[in-house]
């Protein structure tokens, strides 16, 4: 409609600073998101860049020559990549099936298979890897059954499991998003099931399922909790370079590995980006839906049946024994069942896990609110420096947690121009790392929930006498409240699970409930480690239970389908 | 009666600078009416709706000023305008109910509990939504959310109305049957309205007053009537239902008639326009209705059927008149009117006083 002028854009950079300035609140508001972003984020991975290109306090690229030289350093960067190839590959392969399953089969249970699919997201990653060793290590059920469990095959087996449900997710959008009409279309005009698949299906998810590949790739590449239990005699960057740091002391040559790690990942990060943003034609066919075949053939039922209750076998069997192991007396050797290693876990850990749901409680708020204010201002405002700042604020989304845990280390061990306090050691170093960590995803949902916001609603408010505070109080807030709570949702969950840059920051003083179960792994007290593991799950689950019923109480009669994924 | 209750003067709104500099609305006068209905017509992009938002206080306008009741309104931000909008998507507020919505704009007003809900149930009951005050709005039809957008902005007794499109979401029977309402709503209301939209039938049917805009640039006001038989130009005789445009040199000029031959035969039209003059080569309108078909002769105008189609209450013809030039003539009560068949000569005659005169002549042509 004529309300839509090309050249509207041009208007002028001048005209939005005046704009700014009628409202400083607003000004200094931005000013101090800046200043945030700028030492949280950009200045800690600046530090690893600068140390990695110092060697004996001048600047040179002699640690990348040192590294790229020596078999023993070059060989976790080609093992990382192999792994989160794998991994990309058989997860994306499995995610699709179960995506198809869910979008377009008549299978029955879709909700349990969806549930389940989605639980490896949820609980600590490492809770599989502990699994695995439960099941098929030395004194497991199935001890031997595949052979070694350290090293490559096992990383696999475990990084499917725990990342095949991104690909899942992010399928089930792309597969939405294709109107099952031009399926009919295909077969009306002749084509087999198979050829639309391959015609018109399949070109249609292409970027789709390559950003999935991507999402899974970067996930495997910066996996830290996995590898570190299973990797054995097959090292991968992030384990080195932790490794490097925390056995070593140098420094220079974990920041070196740290940006081998950094480079794929965020390269891959972009490009998946860049593909989505392309992808736009997929939806142009209107309302997502979700209509099923109803007579679809065998030879693609029986497949894509057979991988998605295996996998959802797998996963119950795996967290199932996690469960069991927790209430043995002693795992491989007395299968009594005990509480025994509750009150083990309970006495040895009761401060980390004080510490996890007191450093978790500050995150959440802080991250759902600070991530929801960005997002206003990144979909509604306009301010020199907005695409820098919307840059700076989801970088932290594609940085392994390695890189982050590092950059923090070197940046806030002393003082600095920037942060005039040394941070290492204190509480406060853990929190603002978990809320710059956790930002993007409700920065994410944020900016979806306003642009699903028609202007005009806004606009009505406004014609009907309301200025712009009252406008975002009455109508505005109470539409963005669903995302803003799948964002603490998201922000809790992964304060309480994470573990690859926090590690980097805990301390005698804070620790927390992921550190405390790899300890409790490192010293092969794996019943104890399941015991943990399950009061974490638990917290994690009653927690998403209570913020999801605030959420349907909240809002009701409106689209809470995004909350979850 | 206030003859200029709501009053555009010079209005212009331009986007952009420089080379990206985009003129939407263009120095534009207009003058509406207390209690009249006034219809925006227009392609896409002729600055329509542009306007319908400077006039609500949306855009702000590049130069030109909006008056209301004889005061400007240009420094006014659209909150504390006197008028409401109908939205085209509606805009309804999805996490309040159709009571919630209608008593928005009163709550924000700071009328009191019970003086609210008085005048959101007699707003509710006017336009036909009783029953329905719980509701949310995603469980309405698109019919009943048009008519609480409508009651929401009914509700504040705005100076003006303004509709921003307001039916085209919905489907073709509701549209017809809506827009009556609408127009029927508005006139016993009273009410001063502005109506955007780029459909010339709705135009037709609702409006006292018709404007047609064409890049930004008025093109004429008048009411329906005035609009269909009298077109200022080409573009609006053919934006304005179907128009045959036939050359014409003038042979002679009367106080009334305009006498002319059209393909060498003679034919008279009524002179509305005193600046032409004999010896002008013009270009007439000739709407489909107004042409007779009849046996060829020589003092007519000759052509050959190409085409006949049958729509029940009339019978549509496309007759050649010439190598490069077709006609369109509608016959109405087609039972009683001899049929022609495909490659039959026929002779063409005019209605009275039923063509129009254009004096610009930029090629003649088919147009509908």
């Amino acid at each position: 409609m004529s309300t839509h002028i090309p050249g509207r854009r041009n208007s002028t950079r001048s005209n939005d600073i005046r704009k700014l300035l009628g409202e400083p609140g607003l000004l200094f508001a931005i000013l101090i998101i800046f200043y945030l972003l700028i030492v949280f984020v950009i200045f800690p991975i600046f530090q690893v860049f600068k140390t990695s290109l110092s060697y004996d306090g001048a600047f040179s690229a002699r640690n990348y020559a040192e590294v790229l030289s020596r078999s023993y350093y070059i060989e976790p960067f080609f093992n990382s990549m192999l792994l989160g190839i794998i991994t990309a590959t058989i997860g994306t392969l499995i995610g699709f099936m179960f995506a198809y399953a869910i979008t377009r089969t008549p299978m029955k249970g879709k909700e349990i298979f969806r549930l389940i699919a989605t639980f490896p997201i949820v609980s600590p990653p490492f809770v599989i890897s502990l699994a695995f060793i439960l099941l098929f290590g030395r004194s497991g059920v199935f001890s031997g059954a595949i052979g070694n469990i350290y090293g490559l095959k096992g990383l696999v087996i475990v990084e499917v499991i725990a990342y095949s449900p991104t690909a899942f997710l992010a399928l089930v959008g792309v597969l939405r998003a294709i109107d099952p009409a031009l399926e009919e279309a295909g077969m009306d005009l002749g084509a087999s099931r198979i050829k639309v698949f391959r015609t018109v299906i399949l070109p249609l998810a292409t970027p789709g399922i390559v950003s999935a590949w991507l999402l899974v790739f970067i996930q495997s590449v910066a996996d830290f909790g996995n590898p570190m239990i299973l990797s054995g005699d097959f090292p991968v960057l992030s384990v080195q370079a932790y490794l490097q740091i925390t056995g070593m002391y140098d420094l220079a040559r974990g920041s070196t590995l740290a940006i081998l790690l950094l480079l794929p990942t965020v390269g891959a990060f972009y490009l998946q980006k860049y593909l989505l943003a392309r992808k736009s034609y997929v939806t142009v066919t209107g309302k997502p839906t979700s209509a099923t075949i109803k007579n679809l053939e065998w030879y693609i039922k029986l497949p894509v049946y057979s991988v998605c209750v295996f996998f959802a076998a797998v996963v119950l069997l795996f967290y199932g024994m996690v469960v069991y192991g927790s209430f043995q007396k002693l795992w491989g050797v007395d299968s009594t069942l005990t509480l025994a290693n509750y009150v083990t876990m309970w006495r040895v850990g009761k401060g980390y896990i004080l510490d996890s749901l007191i450093i978790s409680s500050i995150v959440t708020p802080i991250t759902g609110i600070m991530g929801m204010f960005i997002a206003y201002i990144i979909t509604r405002k306009k301010f020199p420096g907005k695409n820098a700042l919307e840059f700076a604020s989801m970088l932290t989304f594609a940085v392994p947690g390695t890189v982050v845990g590092i950059g923090y280390i070197i940046a806030f061990n002393t003082p600095s121009v920037l942060m005039p306090v040394t941070l290492t050691g204190t509480g406060l170093i853990i929190i603002v790392l978990l809320v710059f960590r956790n930002m993007p995803v409700g920065i994410r949902n944020g900016v979806a929930a306003l642009q699903q916001i028609d202007p005009s609603i806004e606009e009505a408010s406004i014609d009907l006498g309301a200025d712009s505070g009252m406008t975002f109080r009455n109508v505005t807030l109470p539409m963005i409240i669903p995302a803003f709570f799948s964002g603490l949702v998201f922000s809790f969950v992964r304060s309480m699970t994470a573990i690859s840059a926090i590690i980097f920051v805990v301390s005698g003083k804070w620790n927390l409930i992921t550190v405390a179960v790899l300890g409790f792994v490192d010293n092969s007290q794996y019943a104890q480690a399941a015991a943990m593991s399950i009061l974490l799950i638990a917290i994690v689950l009653i927690a998403l239970a209570v913020i999801k019923s605030i959420t349907d109480m909240l809002g009701k009669g409106m689209n809470t389908a995004t909350i979850i994924e | 009666m206030n003859q200029h209750y709501l009053e555009l003067r010079s209005l212009t709104k331009s986007f952009g600078k420089g080379e990206t500099k985009v003129t939407a609305v263009d120095h534009i006068d207009l003058a509406v009416c207390e209690g009249e209905l006034v219809t925006l017509l227009g392609p896409s992009g002729c600055g329509k709706t542009t306007t319908l938002r400077m006039i609500a206080g949306f855009h702000t306008p590049t130069s030109g000023d909006v008056l209301i009741d004889g005061v400007s309104v240009n420094a006014l931000p659209p909150n504390k305008r006197p008028t409401a909008m109908v939205f085209q998507n509606y805009a309804l507020f999805p996490h309040m109910t159709v009571a919630e919505n209608i008593a928005y704009g009163l709550k924000i007003r700071g009328d009191s509990r019970e003086s609210i809900d008085t005048q959101v149930e007699e707003m509710m009951n006017l336009i036909g939504l009783q029953g329905l005050a719980k509701r949310q709005p995603r469980e309405l039809s698109g019919g009943q959310q048009q008519r609480v957008s409508l009651a929401r902005a009914l509700v504040m007794e705005p100076k003006v109305l303004l509709f921003d499109e307001p039916l085209s979401n919905l489907d073709a029977k509701l549209r017809v049957s809506t827009r009556l309402e609408i127009r029927k709503l508005q006139q016993r209301v009273g009410i001063t309205s502005v109506y955007v939209t780029h459909d010339q039938e709705e135009a037709m049917t609702l409006s006292d007053k018709v404007v047609i805009m064409k890049d930004g640039i008025i093109q004429q006001i008048g009411s329906p009537s005035e609009i269909y038989s009298h077109p200022c130009n080409r573009f609006v005789a053919a934006f304005i239902g179907k128009a045959n445009f036939l050359e014409a040199d003038i042979v002679k000029v009367t106080d009334t008639q305009l006498l002319m031959k059209i393909n060498g035969k003679d034919v008279s039209a009524p002179c509305w326009n005193k600046s032409i003059r004999k010896n002008d080569h013009v270009l007439v309108v000739a709407r489909p209705e107004s042409i007779i078909l009849g046996e060829p002769s020589a003092d007519l105008i000759e052509g050959t059927v190409r085409d006949s189609v049958y729509f029940g209450s009339q019978m549509l013809y496309e007759v050649q008149i010439a190598t490069d030039q077709t006609v369109q003539i509608e016959i109405a009560d087609p039972q009683h009117h001899k049929h022609y068949e495909k490659g039959t000569k026929v002779g063409l005659t005019f209605k009275d006083r039923s063509l129009h005169v254009l004096t610009e002549l930029e090629g003649a042509g088919n147009e509908t």
